[in-house]
C-alpha cells in the first residue's frame, strides 16, 4: 500500500472512532464536523462551495492551463446561470449569486486554504449610481489581508469579472467618495498600521476613479474620517479591508492584475500601467553588482543585535547550497557561529540584506564557523562546539562570522540576480574534476574528509597539476586589504623567515602588521610576546606572496597579487550579507489569556482565575448560555441531549440564565470518572453565535490532564515552522524498526534501512515534533484516552506510555489565517524548538521558513472535539480554525514558493562561475534541478537532495540568549557586547539603533498616550475613553490607568545608561533629555519639587 | 446708517415697531447699541416677533442701562485712539506688562488615577459656573435628580460621545458627577441641528429639553459663550507670529530677517514703517524653533541639529530687535518642552540665550498677558488637529471659525484621547476663564483672522516654507505673512 493510502487509511480509522463518539450524542453534532478534502477543488467546495463546484473545477482544470482562469470561469458560470430559463433573476438573487462567484474564485486563486474567501469579503451589492445606473460593489473585510496583496487585488479584478459577466454598469465615485479614500489611506497610515505601498494622494484618485467595479468595505477601526455621512458609503469609519484591496492590492500589483486582465481579456485596465512603471526597480538593479542595502537594519530593536553591517568585510560569506534542513527560506549556518554570538538559535530568524528580507537559522555543519581572535592575541578556526563554548568568554574579536549557506532557489524565488560565491571546497573539487588533466580513475580522492585534511604543499601541488585555483583552505581574505597592506605583511614574514626552520612553521616578532594577518584570517597562536604561524600556513602565505604587489597600479588586490601568485587566488568571500537577529524561535502549546480547560461560561463567579469548582461553590449563577429547545418535548436546556426525555435539541439563541453548577459539576465528576480536582479553568462567557457550552466533563478531563482549550475546542501545540527534506533516525529518537513500520525501506542513497545513522528522505506529510510538543501531545492523548472511556464510553485509542509511542500518530497542522487543515504524521522529535517537516507541508498551510510559526493538533482531538459551534460570530471567528482537512499534498496544488526547493546533490559549475558575472537566475536554471522540474512526476515525492549535510539538525543552542536573559537592560548589554567584538558591526551605530529605532519611539509614543489614555475597571473589566466624572466604574468598582507610569518609563534609565556610556550622537542625547524632562513633568509634581527644596533652604 | 439698523433686524427675523424705531436711532452709538439688542434678544431665546418700546424698556432696565448712559457709548466712528505720537520710535514709552495666566513651574500632577478625576472635575466645575450665570439655566437639576414627567428638562453637563442614529438624529451622551443621560437632538430641529454638529466630546454644555423615555429631547443646546465686548483703547501696535521653526531646512531666514528690519524701521513703505513705529510687543506663539525628534527622520530637514544651537540662532534673530519692543514667548509642540497641554514656558536650560535677551518675557502655552491692557490669551493650537477631524466643516485652512467655536465653547482643547496630549492637573488650565480681546494661536501654518464679538482672533502663519510633510498632503502654508493689531485695527503685512 502506497503513503498516501496508508495515511488515508489511518485516517478513516479515526474517523470512525470519532463519528462512533459523536453518535453518543453528547455534542451538537453527531457527526465529526472536519470534512476531508482529497485535492484544492475539495477544499474549494468545502470552504466556500457551491456543492458539486469541485466536480467543475476538476473538468476545468483539463481545460485551462492556469488557474486563474479556471477561478474567472468558475465565477461567470455561477453568475450567469439563471434561476429559470429565459427569465431574468430579481436583485437579491444576482447578489446571491454573485457572492458566491466571488467568495468560490477567490478560494480557487488562494488553494482553497486561506480564510479569506470567508472572511475577507463582507458581502457584495448591486448598487445605483446617481444617474440611475446599476453598479457592482464588493465589500472588504479586515481579513482580506490573509489572503495576500495579490489575492486581493485579483478579488477586485474578479469582482469587475463578475459586473461585466453580470452586465452592470461601472462604479461612478462623487468626487466627496473618491477624497474620502485619499483621506482613510491617510488616517489608516497615521493611526493604525503603515501599508506595504502607501499611494499618494493622486493615485488614490486615480486609481478610485477607474476601478469599475465600488471597492468597500465594513468599518475596520473606531477612527472616524471627516467625509462623514456619504449616502452610499454606509460607515464613517475606515474602510481597513477596502483600503489594502486598492493599496496593497490592485496599485502595488499593478503588473500582475494588468497581465491577468489582458490575459481574461477585461479591457480598461491600461490606466495601471502608469504603477506598474513606478514599481519595478529600475534597470542598474538587474545589471553588475548590487549596492549596499541597509533596509534590514533600519529598525534595531532592543535585544535584538545586529550581527553584521551590509556588504561589512567579516560578516556573513555567501555560499550555495541546500543542506538537509533549508530551503523555503531557512538558511544553513553553522552550529559554532550560533555557539560563539548566542543569539542564535536553531530556528531563531534573521532579518537579512539578501536575497530576501528574512530567514530562520537552521544548523549545518559542513559550512564555515568563525574565525576568532582570543585574549592572548590567538587567532583561530573554530573547530568544534566544545570547543567553542569553552573559547567563548575569551573571545576578544569575531573576525569572520563564518557562512550563510543559501539555496539558489532563494535567489530564485526573489528574483534576486546572484551574487558572486564563496570560494569554497565544493567549488574546488568541481574545478579540478572539470580540469582536462583529471580522470576519475587516476584522480586524487576528493572525498570531502580527504580535501578537507590536505597538507599545503598537496594543494600548491594540485593546483599546478590540473591548472586550478589555489584550495580555499589555503586561500585568504587577501581581498579585505590593500596591496600595500599585503607587501608590509610580506616584508614582515620574509624578515624572519628562514627556509630551514619552515617545518617548524615560522616565529615572528610582534609586530602591527599582526592585524594584517587576523583580518586576512590566518590562524596563528601568540606566546612570549611571538606570533606563531604554523608551517602549512606559513608555506602558503610565503608560496603565494612570491613577490611583493605593484602597488602602483590602479587594480584590485587579488590581481594585483595574481601577479605574483604561481597560482592562481581566487577571492574567498567576494559576498558579505548583513544580517540581524529578528524574532527568535518559538515552541509553546497555545494558551487563550486566561487559560481555559473547557469553554464553559461562570461569568465572574470564578474570580480572577476563571476557577469552576469556585464558581460551583455558590450554589447556582447566573450566566448568558444557549437555550436549545428538545425537538421532542419543547423542554429548553443548554446541552444536545434533552435531559428529559432524551432526544436531541437545537439551539435557539442564547439567554440569561439561572444554572445549577454546584449539582451540574457534581454530575460531570461522575461520568467523567474524576472525584475531585483543586482546579477546572472555564471562560467568563462564551463568544459564540449561540453560546452553547461545551460538556464540563470535557474540561473536568483536560484540567485532570493539564491540557488547555482553544476557543473553538481544539488542543494546540505552536512552533516555529523549519524545513526537512532528510533526517537521520537516531538524531529524532526513532529506531530503523519503528521506520520501517511506518514504510520507510531505504535510505536517501538507495541501500536498505538498517541501522540508525542512515540518512532517509523524509515523506512528505511526515513532521519531527519539538520534545516540548511531545510531552504536551501525551498528555493530550491521556485526555483523549480519558475522554473516549469515561464519557463517551468507548475503548481507549492512544494509550501512549512513552514519547516513542506518538510516531506514527496521526496530527493537522494549521497556520493563522487559514481555514483548512494539513494532515501530518509524527514521525520524529527534535530538542531544538522548531517543528521540522517538509517542505511541501509548510507550503500547504501557506507558510514559509522565515520565522513563521504555526500549530498542531492531535487528529482524534480535532475530530472529536472542533465544532464550528463554538467560532466566535464575530469578523475573523474563522481564521485560524480547521473548517476543512486536507488529507493528501498534491505539489502542484500548494503555493509555488516550495517549487523553487533545489535538489541537487553537488551544484554545477557553471552556477559557481555565472555567479561572479551577477547572472539572473533565470540565466541558468537550464543547469538547475529542482523541485518545479519534477512537478507532476513520481520524482516530486523522492529523490530531492541535499548539496550540504548536517551532521545533527539540532546541533547549536537550542534557545537564543534574548529569551533567556530575563530584562530588557541585560538583554541590550548582550546586544552592545556584541556588537563590540563582531567586526562586521559598529557598536556605537547598534547602540544608536537601538534608541533611535526602539527606546526614543517607543517612550516618546507612551508618555504621548499616557496623557490621552484609557481607563479600565478593575473588577468588570469595562474601558472608558475617558474617566468619569464620578471617577468610579458603573459597577462601582475602581478605574485604573491602562498605561502604566512604568511602561511609560521602562527604557528611560537604559537609555541614558547608553547614552553616557557611549560617544553617541548629541542628537540623541539630547532628545533623551528632552524626552526626560517631558516625562518628570508628568509624574512629578513641581511643588513636591519645591518643598524638597524648601527644607534644604 | 438708518438701513443698516433695519436690514440688522431683518436678518435677525425681528420686526420693529416705529416708536422703537426712533428710540434706537437717537442713541449715538445706534448700530452697536443695535448689535448687542438683537444678541440680547437671541441670546435669551425670546421668542420676540415684534420689538415693541416695552421691550426696549426691559432691556435698557435689566442691563442697568438708562438712556442717559447709553448716550456715553463712544461713537463708532469717532477715533478712538489718540493721534500717533510724533517721535520716530515710542522708546521709554514704559511698558504696562503683566502676565495674567502662566502654569510654569505649577505641574501638580504625579500622573495618578485619582490626577485624572480631579482634572476633568476641574474642568467641569469652571465651565458650570460660567453656564450656571446663564439665565436660561438658573434652575437646571443634577441628571440623577430629573424626573420622569417634568415638563422642562435643564441639565449643565460633559459630552461623552456623540453618535448619529440611522435616522441620523443625534444623540449625545451627557455626564455629570452624580451620572449620565443620552440626549437627542431631532435631524429636523434646524439650527438646534447644527449646532449639535459642533458638538465635540469632553465639552461642558447645558441643554434644556424634554423627557421621552430614557431620553432627553433636546430643545436648547447652551455653550458657555462670551459676551461681546466692548472696544479698548490701543495706543499701540502689537505684532503676532509663530512657528518660526528655527533650524529647519525650509525656514524662511531671508523673509524673517525682512520682518526684523521691518520692526526695527528699515523696510517696508511709509505707511508700513509708520506700523512699525508703533509696535510695542511682538507676540510668539511657540514652535520658534524645529526642534529635535518630533517626527521620524526630523535630523534629515534640519540645518541645526543642536537644539541649544536652535536656541541660539533664535536668540541670535531676534537679538536684532530693537530693544524698546518686548517679546513674549509661548512654546509649541516642537518646543523643548513637554508636549501634554498645558505646556511650561522654554526651559532656560535649552533656551539660556533668550532669557538672556533683556526684552524677552516667558509664558507658558496656554498664556495670558496684559500687554497695556489689552489682555491676550496665547495658545499654540494643537487641538485645531482634533476640531478639523471631528467637526464637519472645519479645517486647518479656516482656523478663525476653529476659534470662534472654542471661544463659544470657552475651551482651549476640549476633546480628550485624540492627537493632543492634556496632563492631568489639579485645575484645568485650558478652561478660557477670562474673555481676552485677543486670541492669538499658530501651529497649522496659515493665517486666519475674524473678529468675533469684539475678539481679535488672530492665527500668525508661519516663517516655514512648504515641508515634505505638508507637499505630500497638499498642505500650502502661508508663509512670512504677520498679523498686526495696530491701534485696535488689524493689518496683514507681507515679507515673503
Amino acid at each position: 500500500m502506497g503513503y498516501f493510502e496508508t495515511l488515508e487509511e489511518e485516517t478513516e480509522k479515526l474517523y470512525a472512532i470519532a463519528r462512533k463518539a459523536r453518535l453518543k450524542g453528547n455534542d451538537m453534532e453527531m457527526e465529526p464536523e472536519i470534512p476531508l478534502a482529497k485535492d484544492l477543488s475539495e477544499r474549494v467546495e468545502g470552504l466556500v462551495g457551491p456543492k458539486g463546484v469541485a466536480k467543475r473545477i476538476k473538468e476545468l482544470e483539463k481545460e485551462w492551463s492556469s488557474r486563474e482562469e479556471v477561478a474567472f470561469q468558475v465565477a461567470r458560470e455561477i453568475v450567469i446561470t439563471p434561476d429559470e430559463e429565459g427569465k431574468e433573476d430579481p436583485i437579491e438573487v444576482k447578489e446571491l449569486k454573485a457572492d458566491q462567484a466571488l467568495r468560490t474564485a477567490l478560494a480557487i486563486l488562494t488553494e482553497g486554504v486561506v480564510a479569506a474567501p470567508l472572511e475577507g469579503i463582507a458581502k457584495v451589492k448591486i448598487k445605483q449610481n446617481f444617474d440611475s445606473t446599476w453598479y457592482f460593489a464588493v465589500y472588504f473585510a479586515g481579513p482580506i489581508r490573509s489572503a495576500g496583496g495579490t489575492a486581493a487585488a485579483m478579488a477586485v479584478l474578479i469582482g469587475e469579472y463578475i459586473r461585466l459577466s453580470a452586465g452592470l454598469d461601472v462604479y461612478k465615485p462623487t468626487d466627496m467618495e473618491i477624497e474620502r479614500y485619499v483621506e482613510e489611506v491617510e488616517l489608516y497610515e497615521s493611526e493604525v498600521t503603515n501599508l506595504q505601498y502607501s499611494p499618494t494622494p493622486d493615485e488614490v484618485r486615480l486609481a478610485v476613479k477607474s476601478i469599475p467595479v465600488e471597492v468597500t468595505g465594513e468599518a475596520t477601526d473606531q477612527i472616524e474620517v471627516s467625509h462623514r455621512d456619504l449616502e452610499r458609503v454606509e460607515t464613517n469609519s475606515i474602510r481597513g479591508g477596502a483600503l489594502l484591496a486598492i493599496a496593497e492590492g490592485v496599485i502595488q500589483k499593478a503588473p500582475k492584475v494588468m497581465k491577468y486582465a489582458s490575459k481574461l481579456k477585461i479591457d480598461g485596465w491600461d490606466w495601471l500601467d502608469k504603477f506598474s512603471k513606478g514599481n519595478t526597480k529600475s534597470d542598474d538593479e538587474d545589471k553588475g553588482a548590487p549596492k549596499v542595502n541597509d533596509k534590514y537594519m533600519r529598525d534595531i530593536i532592543g535585544g535584538r543585535p545586529v550581527l553584521s553591517y551590509p556588504m561589512a568585510k567579516g560578516g556573513f560569506r555567501l555560499r550555495y547550497g541546500r543542506s538537509r534542513n533549508s530551503g523555503l527560506a531557512a538558511m544553513g549556518i553553522s552550529p559554532l557561529t550560533m555557539e560563539i554570538v548566542e543569539f542564535l538559535a536553531v530556528g531563531t530568524q534573521m532579518k537579512i540584506e539578501r536575497p530576501g528580507k528574512g530567514m530562520c537559522v537552521v544548523p549545518c555543519d559542513t559550512i564555515d564557523g568563525p574565525i576568532v581572535k582570543l585574549r592572548n592575541g590567538d587567532v583561530i578556526k573554530v573547530e568544534s562546539i566544545a570547543q567553542a563554548k569553552e573559547i567563548r568568554k575569551d573571545v576578544t574579536e569575531i573576525l569572520f562570522l563564518g557562512d550563510i549557506l543559501v539555496a539558489f532557489g532563494e535567489f530564485l524565488r526573489n528574483n534576486h540576480v546572484l551574487l558572486p560565491s564563496a570560494w569554497c571546497e565544493e567549488w574546488w573539487v568541481k574545478t579540478v574534476q572539470e580540469s582536462e588533466e583529471y580522470s576519475e580513475d587516476t584522480g586524487p580522492d576528493l572525498s570531502l574528509e580527504t580535501i578537507n585534511d590536505i597538507s599545503s604543499e598537496e594543494a600548491f601541488e594540485l593546483s599546478r597539476k590540473y591548472n586550478v585555483p589555489l584550495h580555499p583552505e589555503y586561500t585568504y581574505f587577501y581581498h579585505d586589504v590593500s596591496c600595500f597592506d599585503l607587501n608590509t605583511l610580506r616584508s614582515w614574514l620574509y624578515k624572519n623567515y628562514d627556509e630551514s626552520s619552515i617545518e617548524n612553521g615560522l616565529i615572528l616578532d610582534m609586530e602591527p602588521p599582526k592585524r594584517i594577518l587576523e583580518v586576512i584570517g590566518v590562524p596563528h597562536s601568540v606566546q612570549d610576546n611571538k606570533v606563531i604561524i604554523n608551517h602549512d600556513h606559513t608555506n602558503a602565505l610565503i608560496s603565494t606572496l612570491a613577490e611583493p604587489l605593484d602597488a602602483q597600479k590602479d587594480i584590485t588586490t587579488l590581481e594585483a597579487l595574481n601577479e605574483v601568485s604561481p597560482v592562481k587566488i581566487m577571492a574567498k568571500a567576494p559576498t558579505y550579507i548583513g544580517t540581524r537577529v529578528g524574532r527568535p524561535e518559538k515552541t509553546k502549546e497555545r494558551k487563550m489569556k486566561p487559560a481555559p480547560h473547557g469553554l464553559f461560561p461562570i461569568g465572574t463567579n470564578g474570580g480572577s482565575r476563571r476557577n469552576i469548582i469556585e464558581a460551583a461553590k455558590k450554589g447556582s449563577i447566573f450566566v448568558d448560555i444557549s437555550r436549545c429547545k428538545c425537538t421532542e418535548c419543547g423542554v429548553s436546556s443548554f446541552h444536545a441531549k434533552c435531559p428529559v426525555c432524551g432526544a436531541r435539541t437545537e439551539p435557539t439563541g442564547a439567554t440569561k440564565k439561572k444554572i445549577n453548577l454546584a449539582s451540574l459539576l457534581k454530575k460531570a465528576y461522575e461520568n467523567a470518572g474524576v472525584r475531585r480536582l483543586d482546579e477546572i479553568k472555564g471562560v467568563v462567557g462564551m463568544i459564540s453565535e449561540e453560546k452553547y457550552p461545551e460538556p464540563l466533563e470535557k474540561a473536568i478531563l483536560r484540567a485532570k490532564n493539564d491540557v488547555f482549550a482553544f476557543k473553538d475546542a481544539t488542543i494546540r501545540h505552536d512552533s516555529t515552522d523549519l524545513p526537512i527534506t532528510h533526517f537521520i533516525p537516531k538524531e529524532v529518537g526513532v529506531t530503523p524498526e519503528k521506520l520501517i513500520e511506518l514504510g520507510y525501506t531505504h535510505d536517501c542513497y538507495g541501500n536498505p534501512l538498517e541501522r540508525d545513522d542512515q540518512i532517509i528522505e523524509i515523506k512528505i506529510q511526515d513532521i519531527i515534533i519539538s520534545d516540548n510538543c511531545a510531552e504536551y501531545f501525551i498528555r493530550v492523548s491521556k485526555f483523549i484516552d480519558d475522554l473516549l472511556e469515561n464519557y463517551y464510553e468507548l475503548d481507549r485509542f492512544y494509550n501512549i506510555k512513552e514519547v516513542e509511542d506518538l510516531v506514527g500518530h496521526l496530527v493537522v497542522g494549521l497556520a493563522p489565517h487559514t481555514s483548512a487543515g494539513v494532515l501530518g504524521r509524527v514521525v520524529g522529535f527534535t530538542k531544538a524548538a522548531c517543528c521540522y517537516a517538509h517542505p511541501y507541508f509548510h507550503s500547504a498551510k501557506r507558510r514559509n521558513c522565515d520565522s513563521d510559526e504555526d500549530a498542531v493538533m492531535l487528529l482524534l482531538d480535532a475530530l472529536i472535539n472542533f465544532s464550528k459551534i463554538f467560532l466566535p460570530s464575530s469578523r475573523g471567528g474563522k481564521m485560524d480554525a480547521p473548517l476543512v482537512l486536507s488529507s493528501r499534498i498534491d505539489p502542484e496544488e500548494i503555493d509555488d514558493e516550495s517549487h523553487n526547493i533545489d535538489a541537487m546533490a553537488t551544484l554545477p559549475l557553471e552556477l559557481y562561475e555565472k555567479s561572479l558575472g551577477f547572472a539572473k537566475p533565470s540565466d541558468v536554471i537550464s543547469v538547475i534541478d529542482n523541485v518545479k522540474k519534477r512537478l507532476g512526476t513520481e520524482d516530486q515525492y523522492q529523490g530531492l537532495m541535499f548539496s550540504h549535510n548536517t551532521s545533527s539538525i539540532h546541533s547549536g543552542p537550542k534557545l537564543c540568549l534574548y529569551k533567556m536573559l530575563p530584562t530588557m537592560k541585560e538583554k541590550v548589554e548582550e546586544q552592545v557586547k556584541i556588537a563590540e567584538k563582531i567586526r562586521a558591526v559598529d557598536q556605537k551605530g547598534v547602540v544608536e539603533g537601538v534608541l533611535q529605532s526602539h527606546f526614543l519611539p517607543d517612550m516618546a509614543g507612551n508618555s504621548r498616550a499616557f496623557s490621552r489614555q484609557k481607563v479600565r475597571c478593575t473588577k468588570c473589566n469595562k474601558k472608558y475613553r475617558r474617566i468619569p466624572l464620578s471617577g468610579e466604574c458603573t459597577c462601582g468598582s475602581n478605574l485604573i490607568l491602562s498605561i502604566s507610569k512604568g511602561s511609560v518609563v521602562k527604557y528611560l534609565e537604559i537609555s541614558k545608561e547608553l547614552a553616557k556610556r557611549y560617544p553617541i550622537d548629541t542628537y540623541l542625547v539630547q532628545r533623551i533629555e528632552i524626552l526626560e524632562s517631558g516625562i518628570n513633568s508628568l509624574f512629578e509634581s513641581d511643588k513636591s519639587k519645591q518643598s524638597s527644596l524648601d527644607v534644604f533652604l | 446708517m438708518s438701513d443698516d439698523i433695519i436690514l440688522k433686524f431683518t436678518n435677525a427675523n425681528i420686526l420693529i415697531n416705529d416708536k422703537a424705531y426712533e428710540r434706537i436711532i437717537t442713541q449715538e452709538n445706534s448700530i452697536k447699541f443695535t448689535e448687542s439688542l438683537i444678541e440680547d434678544i437671541v441670546y435669551s431665546n425670546q421668542n420676540i416677533i415684534v420689538l415693541t418700546e416695552e421691550i426696549l424698556d426691559q432691556y435698557l432696565e435689566k442691563n442697568g442701562l438708562k438712556e442717559e448712559i447709553n448716550n456715553e457709548i463712544i461713537p463708532e466712528n469717532a477715533d478712538i485712539n489718540p493721534p500717533v505720537s510724533q517721535s520716530k520710535f515710542q522708546t521709554g514709552m514704559p511698558f504696562d506688562f503683566h502676565v495674567i495666566q502662566d502654569t510654569t513651574k505649577k505641574s501638580y500632577t504625579s500622573g495618578e488615577v485619582k490626577d485624572f478625576i480631579t482634572y476633568f472635575n476641574s474642568r467641569y466645575e469652571q465651565l458650570h459656573n460660567i453656564l450656571n450665570k446663564r439665565r436660561e439655566l438658573k434652575d437646571h437639576r443634577p441628571i440623577n435628580k430629573i424626573g420622569k414627567s417634568e415638563e422642562v428638562i435643564k441639565i449643565i453637563g460633559m459630552v461623552n460621545d456623540i453618535k448619529n442614529t440611522k435616522n441620523s438624529h443625534k444623540i449625545i451622551e451627557l455626564e455629570d458627577e452624580t451620572g449620565s443621560t443620552s440626549v437627542l437632538v431631532h435631524n429636523e430641529s434646524g439650527q438646534l441641528y447644527e449646532k449639535a454638529e459642533k458638538i465635540v466630546r469632553d465639552e461642558v454644555i447645558g441643554i434644556i429639553g424634554s423627557k421621552k423615555g430614557t431620553l432627553v429631547i433636546a430643545s436648547d443646546i447652551i455653550q458657555p459663550g462670551v459676551p461681546r465686548i466692548g472696544e479698548k483703547p490701543m495706543d499701540f501696535g502689537a505684532v503676532f507670529i509663530s512657528d518660526v521653526h528655527i533650524g529647519s531646512s525650509t525656514f524662511l531666514e531671508d523673509a524673517f530677517n525682512r520682518f526684523i528690519k521691518w520692526i526695527n524701521g528699515d523696510f517696508g513703505d511709509d505707511n508700513q514703517q509708520e506700523i512699525a513705529n508703533d509696535v510695542k510687543y511682538l507676540v510668539l506663539g511657540g514652535d520658534t524653533v524645529d526642534g529635535i525628534g518630533i517626527y521620524p527622520n526630523q535630523e534629515k530637514e534640519l540645518t541645526i541639529k543642536d537644539i541649544y544651537e536652535q536656541y541660539d540662532e533664535a536668540a541670535r534673530l531676534l537679538g536684532d530687535i530693537r530693544s524698546d519692543i518686548k517679546i513674549v514667548i509661548a512654546p509649541g509642540n516642537h518646543d523643548a518642552v513637554r508636549l501634554a497641554e498645558p505646556q511650561p514656558a522654554l526651559p532656560e536650560t535649552y533656551a539660556k540665550s533668550l532669557y538672556e535677551l533683556k526684552n524677552a518675557e516667558f509664558v507658558s502655552n496656554p498664556g495670558v498677558v496684559s500687554l497695556d491692557g489689552i489682555n491676550t490669551l496665547i495658545y499654540h493650537g494643537r487641538s485645531f488637529d482634533d476640531m478639523a477631524m471631528s467637526v464637519k466643516g472645519f479645517s486647518h485652512q479656516r482656523t478663525d471659525l476653529v476659534m470662534t467655536e472654542l471661544i463659544e465653547k470657552r475651551h482651549l482643547a476640549p476633546i480628550y484621547g485624540e492627537r493632543t496630549p492634556l496632563a492631568s492637573e489639579y485645575e484645568d488650565h485650558l478652561v478660557i476663564k477670562e474673555v481676552p480681546d485677543i486670541f492669538h494661536t499658530g501651529h497649522v501654518h496659515i493665517n486666519a483672522y475674524k473678529r468675533h464679538k469684539g475678539i481679535h482672533l488672530i492665527n500668525s502663519g508661519t516663517f516655514q516654507s512648504q515641508t515634505e510633510f505638508q507637499k505630500i498632503y497638499n498642505i500650502v502654508p502661508t508663509c512670512a505673512e504677520v498679523p498686526v493689531i495696530h491701534r485696535g485695527s488689524f493689518k496683514l503685512l507681507k515679507f515673503a
